[in-house]
């Protein structure tokens, strides 16, 4: 009985501890499935999203970069596709094995080997692409691909690499491009609905970006939009097939109102030297001419310079870098008066009679101090048009005199002093257009009028760019009408900015030209010798740039044997007259005389223009 | 034919429902695994082999009456524990683990033979023992549970050690250990637990706990594996992407897809769909399982079935639980369906065994 009874109890026990652990079981398979249920139906597309960023990569496809024509439809800047063989850096742990490796396969020179240690950290830690050689044979593509799989990181695509045809006459007017920097990057991407953390190859070289000139200001229109390959993907990477294309759209090209050979010939005539020439087409505001010099060559900046090559013109005391036609500061000098002279018939302070004695110097009435001009003994009693004509230092040292400081500032912004006269230039300087309350702010002295009789003659604190220059060139040729500069056809028939005077006719604008025909026709003109460069009529202006203040000529000839104290040499110029058609300005460092020195490139581009 | 089939009924013993689930299941496991291993004929086919292996040795291993396990418990336990002592001895060793004996056409994990004749041993030891179990009687069962425990635990193996301390604490558990010791052992267990942690857990299996815990903190080092399986199985939906379509499984992203991760590979290309199919036929045969040990003739048989179908439930849960990340990854294949020799040849001789169990009444039952 109590053997069945334990039995019994025995059997109970036990069912109801098997019980309570298939009980816990239960529960664990409710929840198993009910975590698999939010897995699978809750979280679905979360991990379905997950899946598919596993599987897939993108690759984006390098866009054919717009390419840049002159006035003529010449090509200015072209792209020229290669064949590159590219490493994904970051992905590589072995370089000296996978560059052994490869050479199985494609044979690299020295430099090539160089190029590639060099640069492999730099690129891994970005993780960007290396170009390992570039301008693969057929030959060499075929080796490589038939052995694609056992280099999972390392494949061959298209690179367009940017070409100048002329790779030095338009390194600072369209400038050059360049690799973006991370934040560079993500902005152009974001800019194309592509996402940098998504876009795993986002490699460097596959991406150009204007870094100056023409080819930064219009980037966004040369650039083009990225294609794109998605390609499946195995968990070590390797690209297995390809999902999905999308081309790449190029980018637009662009026309440009430069022209190749009037830049030619103002780069020729520069010869070098440091200057700087601005030509522009008086109709449309349009820069046909833009040339800083010394310059370099576009292309070897684009696409790989050497370190020690990149530091020589760093370092090079010309400074070929500096853009002197949009951002060298100069002294307008005697280029100014005939800008003056309009500010004195504006507001009645002189006219075409009126004449002064000039000794040679003018003497301020304040303080006794002397302001010479550049003849020995002066010009004796001289009028306005005489005064342009020889360039007259006292003439205008009085007109200036008896100016108004505000009145003659706002009268000089007109002409494009001291602001941006250029819509599509690249960082242009203002210059310098100084008043009262600039001197304070800066050099803590109050203005004295000597300050003014100095801006009269285009000395002092005044200064101005070659293409501020152009721009007053321009302005004065069309008589106060014009748009603002630009290098692209203009599409605008209303001129943008129009002189507002009161007092000046039609004949003062035309008496005006008269004595800038004067400079060059007359016999007594400061640029009389360019007269034979040419077989029409040109008005122009010259000037110096006094660098070092000089009493004397003995003292001059002193300072002159040092050839950066040299006198710079400048002159502005419009034509064919009556009816111009181009304005031109030239600067040329050091040369010393503006008729002289800076006329006969100032002639010889505007010959090019006008083909004659 | 009516009276071959009561010959069959009368000289056989066969239980249908657990043959037809678990002949069913192995089938699946094929179609899966042939999947999981990307197509791979060799390993299916050899897999294949063993189904057929193990549903004969399962139908064979059924015939004995149970006595024959319970007078033969304890030669069974020694050879398998002499099956231990030779793999350390003469073992394959992979990836710094002994777990193999190599027998040319086959290498045994001599563990997985622990897992059955440790329950049945100890089942046949407390089958007569009066209740509640002496205090001397648990030390010994406990002591020879941590001694195999231990064993298997240094090749190291720390997965199926793991098992074979739950088979024995299931047939204690069963057999009717008191209250007051499973108390007294959980209080000690949890005070242990900063010693454990410090001294019987390689570093790699500290950093799998921790992982655990937060998976995104590494995702491609501990935590990768089980992130992917969670994508795999999320990434399936309600239907799946289709036979041989996972695109984790196939893409190399699920790790270890014919073995610990299979059921990842099953979601994501079934999607919940095939999940709860699956799961439908575990929870079939565990129930079954539970019928049969309520049902059993004496308590050996039904200490035996429980304990033995208990460690087969336990198998599948941590499998599961591994996949979905609930607990670490140990190592757990999920029975009749990943690809294993000796896993899945164990699991065919414990159901062998449960339905001899389950099948052979006592004459005066009859």
């Amino acid at each position: 009985m109590s053997d069945i009874e334990e039995r019994r109890l025995e059997k109970k026990n036990f069912s109801n501890r098997l019980l309570f652990i298939y009980i816990f079981f239960a529960f664990l398979f409710t929840y198993f499935l009910s975590k698999t249920y939010s897995l699978q139906i809750s979280s679905f597309s979360d991990y379905e999203i997950a899946a598919l960023k596993n599987k897939t990569r993108e690759v984006l496809i390098q866009p054919r970069r717009g390419i840049i024509y002159d006035r003529n439809n010449n090509i200015l800047v072209n792209n020229i596709p290669s064949y590159n063989l590219i490493v994904s850096p970051s992905q590589i742990l072995n370089p000296d094995i996978l560059l052994k490796n490869i050479q199985q396969v494609i044979s690299l020179n020295s430099e090539e080997q160089t190029y590639f240690f060099e640069n492999f950290e730099a690129k891994a830690s970005l993780n960007r692409e290396l170009t390992i050689k570039k301008n693969l044979s057929p030959e060499e593509i075929a080796r490589f691909e038939v052995r694609r799989h056992k280099f999972p990181n390392v494949f061959i695509d298209e690179r367009f690499s940017r070409q100048h045809i002329y790779p030095h006459l338009f390194s600072h007017a369209i400038g050059f491009v360049g690799n973006p920097n991370d934040d560079e990057l993500e902005e152009i991407l974001s800019n194309q609905d592509q996402k940098l953390r998504e876009t795993r190859f986002n490699y460097s070289n596959a991406f150009l970006l204007g870094k100056t000139g023409i080819e930064s200001i219009y980037d966004k229109e040369l650039r083009g939009t990225f294609g794109k390959k998605v390609y499946e993907v195995d968990a070590k990477g390797k690209l297995l097939k390809e999902l999905k294309f999308i081309a790449p759209l190029p980018g637009r090209d662009l026309k440009t109102a430069l022209d190749i050979d009037a830049q030619k010939v103002a780069y020729d005539e520069l010869d070098s030297r440091r200057g700087a020439v601005v030509a522009v087409d008086l109709d449309t505001g349009e820069i046909n001419t833009y040339v800083s010099s010394p310059t370099f060559s576009a292309n070897k900046i684009s696409n790989g310079l050497s370190s020690s090559e990149f530091d020589r013109l760093l370092e090079d005391e010309n400074k070929p870098f500096f853009d002197r036609a949009g951002q060298g500061r100069y002294s307008p000098a005697s280029t100014i008066k005939p800008a003056i002279a309009l500010f004195g018939l504006e507001n009645n302070i002189i006219d075409w009679d009126y004449t002064i004695d000039d000794p040679g110097f003018f003497v301020l009435p304040e303080d006794g101090r002397v302001y010479r001009g550049w003849k020995k003994g002066g010009h004796g009693n001289i009028n306005l048009n005489d005064a342009i004509i020889e360039s007259s230092n006292t003439f205008f040292f009085s007109l200036a005199y008896q100016s108004d400081i505000d009145e003659l500032i706002k009268h000089l912004s007109y002409f494009g002093f001291g602001r941006n006269v250029c819509k599509d230039c690249f960082f242009p300087d203002n210059g310098l257009l100084p008043n009262p309350q600039w001197k304070i702010n800066n050099l803590n002295f109050g203005w004295f009028k000597g300050d003014t009789v100095n801006i009269g003659v285009g000395q002092g604190y005044l200064s101005a760019t070659p293409i501020q220059l152009a721009y007053y060139a321009s302005f004065l040729a069309n008589k106060g009408n014009l748009n603002n500069l630009s290098f692209v056809k203009n599409n605008i028939d209303l001129k943008e900015e129009t002189f507002k005077a009161k007092n000046i006719i039609d004949t003062d604008w035309q008496k005006l030209h008269d004595s800038m025909i004067g400079v060059i026709e007359n016999p007594k003109g400061t640029a009389k010798r360019l007269r034979n460069l040419k077989n029409y009529i040109i008005a122009a202006k010259s000037g110096t740039v006094e660098l070092v203040s000089t009493d004397t000529k003995e003292d001059y000839k002193i300072i002159r044997e040092v050839e950066g104290k040299r006198d710079h040499a400048i002159i502005v110029a419009f034509g064919p007259m009556p009816n111009p058609k181009y304005a031109v300005s030239v600067i040329i460092e050091n040369g010393e005389s503006g008729g002289s020195v800076a006329g006969p490139v100032a002639i010889k581009v505007l010959n090019s223009l006008l083909k004659k | 034919m009516r009276n071959y089939s009561r010959q069959l009924n009368k000289d056989l013993y066969f239980d249908p429902y657990l043959f037809i689930s678990i002949t069913l299941l192995s089938l699946m496991g094929l179609v899966f695994l042939f999947s999981a291993s990307q197509g791979n004929y060799d390993a299916t086919i050899k897999q294949f082999v063993f189904v057929i292996f193990g549903l004969l040795l399962m139908f064979l291993l059924s015939q004995p009456d149970p006595d024959f396990y319970k007078n033969n418990s304890l030669i069974f336990l020694v050879s398998s524990i002499i099956l231990i002592i030779a793999t350390f001895i003469f073992g394959n060793e992979i990836n710094g683990a002994k777990r193999w004996l190599n027998f040319g056409f086959f290498s045994l994990q001599s563990s997985e033979m622990v897992k059955i004749t440790l329950p049945v041993f100890l089942a046949a030891y407390l089958y007569d023992k009066p209740l509640p179990i002496s205090f001397k009687n648990t030390l010994i069962c406990i002591i020879l549970i941590l001694i195999l425990t231990n064993f298997v635990r240094i090749q190291p193996d720390l997965g199926t050690s793991l098992v074979i301390l739950i088979a024995g604490l299931y047939i204690l558990f069963l057999a009717g250990l008191s209250w007051r010791f499973i108390g007294v052992s959980i209080g000690i267990f949890l005070l242990s637990l900063p010693f454990i942690w410090n001294n019987f857990l390689e570093p790699f299996q500290r950093q799998r706990i921790l992982t655990l815990f937060d998976p995104t903190n590494d995702p491609y080092g501990s935590g990768w594996n089980i992130t992917q399986s969670k994508i795999a199985i999320g990434s399936g939906g309600i239907l799946g992407k289709g036979y041989q379509e996972g695109s984790q499984a196939h893409l190399d992203f699920l790790p270890e897809t014919e073995t610990d991760f299979i059921f990842s590979v099953i979601a994501e290309e079934f999607g919940f769909f095939g999940v709860c199919v699956v799961l439908l036929m575990f929870f079939f045969i565990m129930f079954r399982c539970l019928y049969l040990a309520l049902n059993a003739r004496d308590r050996f048989c039904r200490l035996t079935i429980g304990g033995l179908s208990l460690i087969f439930i336990s198998t599948v849960f941590i499998n599961l639980a591994m996949v979905i990340g609930i607990i670490p990854v140990v190592g757990m294949p999920l029975p009749f369906i990943s690809k294993g020799g000796s896993s899945l040849l164990s699991f065919y001789i414990s159901f062998g065994i449960i339905i001899s169990m389950a099948t052979h009444k006592k004459l005066m039952q009859r």
